[in-house]
């Protein structure tokens, strides 16, 4: 490593002063290895209740019928779909972060990618809920599986998109798992190698024998690249897929080609949404400023950015198609989202998913912690009205007017929304506790090449150009985990 | 000889090998260790390791073979003898009569499933109308009486016909007077028992009151023409109508007949020949029939007698005064009646007036048109109304005034429907007993000392006599079911007549029907019906002082005008409040309002809008005393300044489906010049609170969709492909899928929007056939009724030349009246597309297509994703949200064992979260192709009828197989009004729509 370092342009992915492979590794196992502290536990208890009320609702559900929902005779599908695709859409973001950003080297990934993809397989649980909960008959729900039955030639029609979304969402939760499961390996058996008792018993079992043997790590790798290389198609066809099941239909509003693209891009949109919402609480909570640093919140930013652009244009173009295709139906369609019954949700799609991200061009803002917190959240809002809009305004009026009518959530809809969102911070505060936040093994590998330690020390050698340090010293100023002394550092040879 | 030959089975045998030989001593080859498991070790109680295996899966196998659920036991009896015209699985027809119409009921195994109308009948023989269609459901009411009353407590029929006797001998002894209080009765059985009664106790009289009167029609004729009685009306002989305020199609006089009627000169077969009558309507409230008129003035209830005296004054050239000074009005008036005289013979005015003087004045314009004996047929009159109210009123009198001994009501429930509750309970406190025929222990009959409880049609014989000459024949179809006895019974018990029904309306029919016809009462069993009238009216004249009647009409209008004009009807669903409890007609929407389980004031959304109200409102209508808030519908079509409320609600002792259903508005009406008034002044307010009403459509307008086309009936003429605009004429389309042989069947249909009213008695035959479940007014408010077919109505508003279709421009236009409307009715069911979308998204193959060309649906296989609603581009899939049929919060009538008896053995019913919709009648089609096969023939056209199709009066609908170039339907789609909707999307529909015509004014 040493034979070759890294440029000094590039901004440092770890910060902090006399950071050893040790003290990264006890940073990060403090949660696992202590007891919770308040800011947990209260987290946990909000959680969990709103874990509670989506087993009441989803109960309630089960029990009474989905009439208990607000759907109705035109508006078969609502806040059921809306939160299904809002889901799978945050998933997102893990997949692309643990395996797009591997095979391209991009190292800043190695600090955020165990929490983003834990929130992928948390997302894609609550996902997968609805999938099952918004079924008429759920206790039948294993037929949307070709599986060989006593029925005769009963079989799947695979003309539908449904079949195709359960093999696409079944297969992402599978590979996310595995994937997510090989990664931590080593960082369980960090745990292991520190625990005692029945807790190193339990890690014994959860760490396959990790032995840390050079084997062993080579095999590791290899096995990461290939399952990157698995998840990528992953990250473009599972909610080109989801898209499907809209774009396929007749209902104008839903037949679109645009739709695969534009639901792609809305999905990281959201998804890094909803890591920077995580993360940012994260990084405060449990004291990782050193190695999720404003280096990754500004990228993350520049990412939201770009696909809230992206969605924003495919937003026009849906609007301009509308109406150069001259169809009626589809001119009315959108006509009818901008200005209908619910142009309020459409508006508020608009202001939270096109304007708002366009604020972070401007560095400041970029940069500012509670404003890309706020920003973050706003994102998500406008995805579900995204959902939201496409499903229920394209239902709610489609061809014959005798048929159109409202949709009015019930209780019921909203807490198993409500509660979805528990439960997937019920799942999230659990892996925290349980199991390390970050990657440990894989920030270790940034520590002699990409830590601003090591690069201080270089500068200190001489190893660069005065300019050079100098825009590094600049770029520095943003960081908050960066005191002045640290920058000062810089400047002595 | 012995054989002694010896077959060996192996060399072993042969040879008798030593193994063999010890093995050939024991049963099995290897042995068994019996004996090591039945000794000590074998029972011993230590258990080894390794069967624990053993054990669990013993176990584990044992428990769920015990935890697997015993087969369910279905409660079937088997006949033990088997009735010879019983055969499980074949259904029995047996003729019969409902309100005088000839049915044939359809039976299961003993229970009366459906009822059709008779085709082979006199008069009404196309179709049935809702309330003759849902009556099935009356028979399984669990609302019903199960044993008669005396006081509120049950008791044996001995008991109460004890109690009868003596106090009809009482009232006899005492000289006081025995009345029965009916609505119109017409059988000439029950009349007969009426007599047969009179006999016994002389001092007996028959007073016949109906809830909606048309005293004023029979008072009319009776000065007119000498002839106390209502004339059928032939509507098929008229190319001119001009309708004041008569709701003919619908609940005026005998509507279904009229509709049959009236259709005959306006579809399809009526258009191919050119021809097509004019209807003009003046009306204040929007009718169905107002709805299908070609030409509709909004006027208030007070200028209905003014019209008529203007429309007098134009045909004869008189000048009567008191005309109209409506500006819209004068100039339809003028140009109607030069229709009308040109048209002279087959042309007719009807007024839906129950004053006196205005229908003289209709007589009179009649006989000026010659109308008489060609379209009104005084000589073969109606004999279904003939409630006077006048008698009614000299009963209240006489009961007042306790010369009334006995009072027996039967089928009729004045503590509800009359307008006066107090007047009647008095009257009812003076009578000395008091006995009802009800069924149930409704708001008159709880307020008598007996219920004597009667069988429905359906459990007792009997015979009707709609119409002077035609008798029709009611005939049981199973034993009473509860301890009930039908009326006639109770009253020939009480004449002392001690014979079974059936022998003395035999006896009746023998004596005074069948004498001199050649036809024996087992003929008259069969075909239902036997017609001894003459074939044609004769011409008559009215003697009319025009002057006078003109005059009183002028006073009566002051009674009306100024202020809100109120103008209480009859809800075509629920007409007079006797079906309140029948659920399937309380959830059939309203033809115009598509409002269900409710009445409610509908007045003009302008009016609306100066109160202060908007939809689900409420307003204070106060008139003649009377004062109620009512939930407000904004009803385009109504005239400013009035309001209208339907009767027939706000029953409080039907029962569970229609008790508290509505608000009654009977006691808005008042009794004027000896006849009962509908009309009113009134005052409205706005009132506090809030009240969603329950509708099947809440928009009303077409947006400028091509979904429903029309043309003028001079365009048509011009260009019988007029407006029908078929895509496939201008486009080619391109299919991604195959085309699939369907080499036998083609099952289509073809709907004649011109031919069909809206009247949605084919929504009731459908609900009834397809056990299509009720679901209650909350679930109609959140739009999950479950109807598989739907009527809807679309309204375009006129506003001077533009014709508004959109939303948006109906908001943006200002000073709109919204008096001026043209209302369309389409009827929307499955289409069974060819290319359906909801068959490729359904990810189980749960709908899918036949060879046949019907788009299937397996219950079975459905998980209910309600991707194939989503995707349906005409939203006719109907999802079971809850499980309708067996949750107690949807008990509106089926939850229950006994009423389950009216399903349809045929027709699965449908668990929760199952999606349903039309099949079109897979099971009639099936039973006709079956019924095809045992005769060893082909199908024919004609063999299979759809349920909404027989109960189409209209002859709207038509079905039948594409296959046959010769089929009704074939030549139907090759009808050049013919469209198919939503064509463009390439679903490639399998039924076609005519185009709409109407025949305008303007054009």
């Amino acid at each position: 490593m040493s034979s070759h370092n890294e440029s000094i342009l590039r901004e440092p992915l770890i910060t902090g002063k006399d950071i050893t492979y040790a003290k990264i590794t006890d940073d990060i196992l403090l949660p696992v290895e202590n007891k919770p502290n308040k800011a947990w536990w209260i987290g946990f208890t909000v959680a969990a209740l709103g874990a509670m009320l989506w087993v009441v609702s989803v109960g309630y559900t089960f029990w009474t019928g989905i009439g208990a929902w607000g759907l109705n005779k035109t508006v078969g599908w609502a806040w059921d779909i809306t939160d299904f695709v809002w889901w799978v859409g945050i998933g997102h973001a893990g997949t692309l972060i643990s395996a797009v950003l591997l095979i391209f080297r991009q190292n800043w990934r190695n600090s955020i990618n165990r929490s983003a993809e834990a929130m992928t397989i948390f997302a894609v649980i609550c996902a997968a809920t609805y999938v099952v909960a918004h079924m008429g008959r759920p206790w039948l729900a294993y037929w949307i599986f070709p599986l060989p039955n006593q029925f005769g030639s009963l079989w799947v029609n695979f003309n539908s998109p449904l079949v195709w979304d359960a093999f696409a969402i079944s297969t992402y939760f599978t590979v996310s798992l595995v994937f997510w499961y090989c990664g931590l390996l080593p960082d369980i058996a960090s745990v292991r190698d520190r625990a005692s008792g029945v807790k190193k018993r339990v890690y014994s079992i959860l760490s396959f024998g990790w032995n840390g043997s050079v084997k062993t790590w080579q095999r590791f790798e290899i096995v990461s690249l290939i399952l990157a290389g698995i998840s990528t198609p992953l990250v473009l066809s599972v909610h080109t897929i989801v898209s499907m099941d809209f774009a396929t239909s007749v209902i104008p509003g839903w037949h679109t080609t645009i739709f695969p693209p534009y639901f792609v891009a809305g999905a990281i949109f959201s998804g890094f949404a909803m890591v920077q919402t995580l993360l940012l609480v994260l990084r405060k909570v449990m004291n990782f400023e050193d190695y999720i640093t404003m280096f990754h919140i500004e990228a993350m930013n520049k990412i939201i950015m770009t696909t809230g652009s992206i969605v924003g244009i495919a937003y026009l173009t849906e609007l301009f198609i509308a109406w150069y295709s001259g169809s009626e139906y589809e001119m009315y369609a959108f006509a009818n989202r901008v200005a209908g019954p619910y142009a309020w949700a459409y508006w508020a799609m608009m202001t939270c998913n096109v304007i708002s991200p366009q604020l972070f061009w401007f560095k400041k803002i970029r940069t500012s912690i509670p404003i890309s917190w706020v920003l973050s959240i706003v994102v998500n809002i406008g995805m579900w009205f995204e959902r939201f809009v496409i499903i229920v305004t394209s239902l709610h009026r489609d061809y014959l007017p005798s048929s159109w009518a409202m949709f009015y959530p019930t209780w019921v809809d909203v807490g198993i929304f409500v509660g979805s969102i528990g439960l997937f911070f019920t799942l999230f505060l659990l892996f925290l506790r349980f199991l390390p936040g970050i990657a440990i093994a894989e920030v270790k590998l940034l520590l002699k090449s990409s830590s601003l330690q090591h690069k201080t020390k270089l500068v200190k050698e001489g190893a660069f150009p005065e300019e050079q340090v100098e825009y590094f010293r600049d770029s520095l100023e943003k960081y908050d985990s960066v005191t002045e002394s640290d920058i000062k550092a810089l400047h002595q040879k | 000889m012995e054989s002694n030959k010896k077959y060996w089975k192996g060399l072993e045998e042969l040879n008798q090998t030593p193994a063999f030989v010890e093995g050939s001593k024991s049963e099995f080859a290897e042995p068994i260790p019996v004996e090591d498991v039945l000794n000590e070790a074998g029972l011993s109680t230590k258990t080894p390791r390794r069967d624990f295996l053993k054990a669990l899966g013993f176990g584990l196998g044992a428990v769920t073979l015990a935890a697997c659920n015993r087969t369910p036991i279905h409660k079937a009896v088997p006949y033990v003898i088997k009735p010879e015209e019983v055969t499980p699985g074949i259904p029995n027809f047996y003729a019969s009569s409902f309100n005088g119409q000839s049915i044939i009921v359809r039976t299961r195994e003993g229970r009366p499933i459906s009822l059709e109308a008779n085709p082979n009948a006199i008069g009404l023989n196309q179709g049935t109308d809702s309330a003759t269609t849902a009556s099935v459901l009356d028979l399984y009411d669990m609302s019903k009486l199960q044993n008669p009353q005396i006081g509120g407590k049950d008791v044996e029929w001995a008991k109460l016909d004890q109690a009868v006797v003596d106090a009809l001998n009482k009232a006899q002894s005492a000289g006081k007077q025995i009345t029965i209080v009916s609505n119109t009765i017409n059988s000439p059985s029950s009349l007969a028992a009426i007599a047969a009664l009179a006999t016994k106790y002389p001092s007996t009289q028959h007073v016949q009151v109906d809830a909606v009167s048309y005293s004023g029609i029979i008072e009319a004729n009776r000065a007119s023409f000498g002839k106390a009685v209502i004339p059928s009306y032939h509507f098929d002989k008229a190319q001119v109508v001009v309708s004041v305020a008569a709701d003919f199609l619908g609940t005026w006089l005998a509507g279904e007949e009229h509709t049959q009627d009236y259709i005959k000169n306006r579809d399809h077969k009526s258009l191919k020949g050119g021809k097509m009558s004019r209807h003009i309507q003046f009306e204040s409230g929007l009718s169905m029939t107002g709805s299908n008129a070609d030409v509709r003035i909004a006027i208030k209830p007070s200028e209905e007698g003014a019209v008529l005296i203007s429309l007098y004054n134009a045909i004869t050239g008189q000048s009567v005064a008191g005309g109209t000074n409506h500006a819209k009005a004068k100039t339809a008036i003028a140009l109607a009646a030069k229709e009308l005289v040109n048209a002279r013979g087959t042309s007719v005015v009807v007024s839906g007036s129950n004053d006196t003087n205005v229908q003289a004045l209709t007589n009179a314009i009649n006989t000026a048109l010659g109308a008489y004996g060609s379209i009104i047929d005084l000589d073969n009159f109606s004999k279904q109304h003939q409630g006077s109210d006048s008698s009614f009123q000299s009963f209240l009198s006489a009961a007042k005034a306790g010369q009334v001994g006995v009072a027996i009501f039967w089928n009729t429930n004045p503590v509800y429907d009359y307008f006066k509750v107090d007047d009647v309970k008095a009257a009812i406190a003076k009578v000395d007993y008091t006995v009802s025929f009800s069924d149930r222990a409704d708001e008159t009959a709880s307020e008598l000392k007996a219920i004597a409880t009667n069988s429905t049609y359906l459990e007792s014989w009997g015979d009707a006599s709609a119409k002077e000459g035609l008798f029709t024949i009611v005939q049981p179809t199973i034993n009473p079911v509860f301890n009930t006895r039908q009326a006639e019974q109770s009253l020939i018990n009480w004449a002392g007549v001690n014979k079974p029904i059936h022998d003395f309306v035999k006896e009746n029919w023998e004596a005074n029907i069948l004498a001199g016809t050649g036809k024996a009462w087992k003929d008259v069993l069969q075909q239902g019906f036997i017609y001894k009238g003459s074939a044609t009216g004769s011409a008559y004249t009215a003697n009319v002082d025009v002057n006078a009647a003109a005059a009183a009409i002028a006073t009566d209008a002051k009674r009306i005008a100024g202020g809100v004009e109120l103008k209480v009807y009859e809800s075509p669903n629920i007409r007079d409040g006797r079906w309140a409890n029948n659920a399937y007609l309380q959830e059939l929407p309203d033809p115009v309002s598509k409002v269900t389980w409710d009445n409610f004031a509908a007045i003009n959304p302008a009016d609306a809008e100066e109160l202060g109200v908007k939809e689900t409102g409420k307003v204070t209508v106060e008139a003649n005393g009377y004062k109620v808030d009512l939930p407000v519908l904004l009803q385009p079509g109504q005239a400013r300044g009035t309001v209208s409320v339907a009767v027939g609600y706000g029953r409080t002792k039907v029962g569970k489906a229609g008790n508290n259903v509505g608000v009654n508005a009977y006691p808005f009406a008042s009794l004027v010049n000896g006849t009962i008034q509908f009309s009113a002044k009134a005052s409205v307010s706005k009132a506090s609170g809030i009240y969603e009403l329950a509708q099947t459509q809440t928009h009303h307008t077409i947006e400028g969709r091509n979904i429903i086309r029309e043309t003028s009936f001079a365009n048509y003429l011009k260009d019988p492909n007029s407006e029908s605009g078929r895509f496939s004429d201008t486009h080619q389309t391109y299919d991604l899928w195959n085309k699939f042989e369907q080499p036998g069947h083609r099952w289509v249909m073809a709907i004649d929007l011109n031919a069909c009213t809206g009247c949605g008695a084919c929504i009731v035959a459908c609900n009834v056939e397809n056990n299509v479940p009720v679901v209650g007014r909350d679930e109609v408010r959140r739009r999950r009724e479950m109807h598989w077919l739907r009527i809807d109505r679309y309204y375009t508003l006129n506003a001077g030349d533009s014709k508004l279709t959109k939303e948006k421009e109906i908001a943006k236009a200002d000073g709109l009246d919204y008096e001026d409307v043209t209302v369309v009715y389409q009827p929307m069911l499955c289409q069974h597309c060819e290319h359906a979308p909801c068959e490729t998204v359904c990810p189980v193959l749960a709908t899918v297509h036949s060879s046949e060309g019907l788009n299937h649906m397996a219950y079975n296989r459905c998980f209910g994703t309600r991707y194939c609603a989503n995707n349906c581009p005409y939203k006719v899939r109907r999802f079971n949200w809850f499980n309708y049929w067996n949750d107690s919060r949807f008990d509106n009538y089926l939850n229950n064992e006994f009423t389950q008896l009216v399903l349809n053995p045929d027709v699965t019913t449908r668990s929760r979260g199952v999606m349903e919709k039309c099949s079109m009648c897979i099971q009639r089609i099936q039973a006709g192709k079956l019924q095809a096969k045992v005769e060893n023939r082909k199908v024919k056209d004609g063999d299979i009828h759809m349920a909404c199709q027989a109960a189409c009066s209209a002859n709207a609908i038509i079905f039948g197989d594409a296959n046959d170039p010769e089929s009704e339907v074939s030549k139907a789609l090759r009808n050049e009004r013919i469209y198919y909707v939503l064509e463009e999307i390439n679903v490639q529909p399998n039924i076609g729509y005519m185009t709409k015509v109407r025949n305008t004014f303007e054009a």
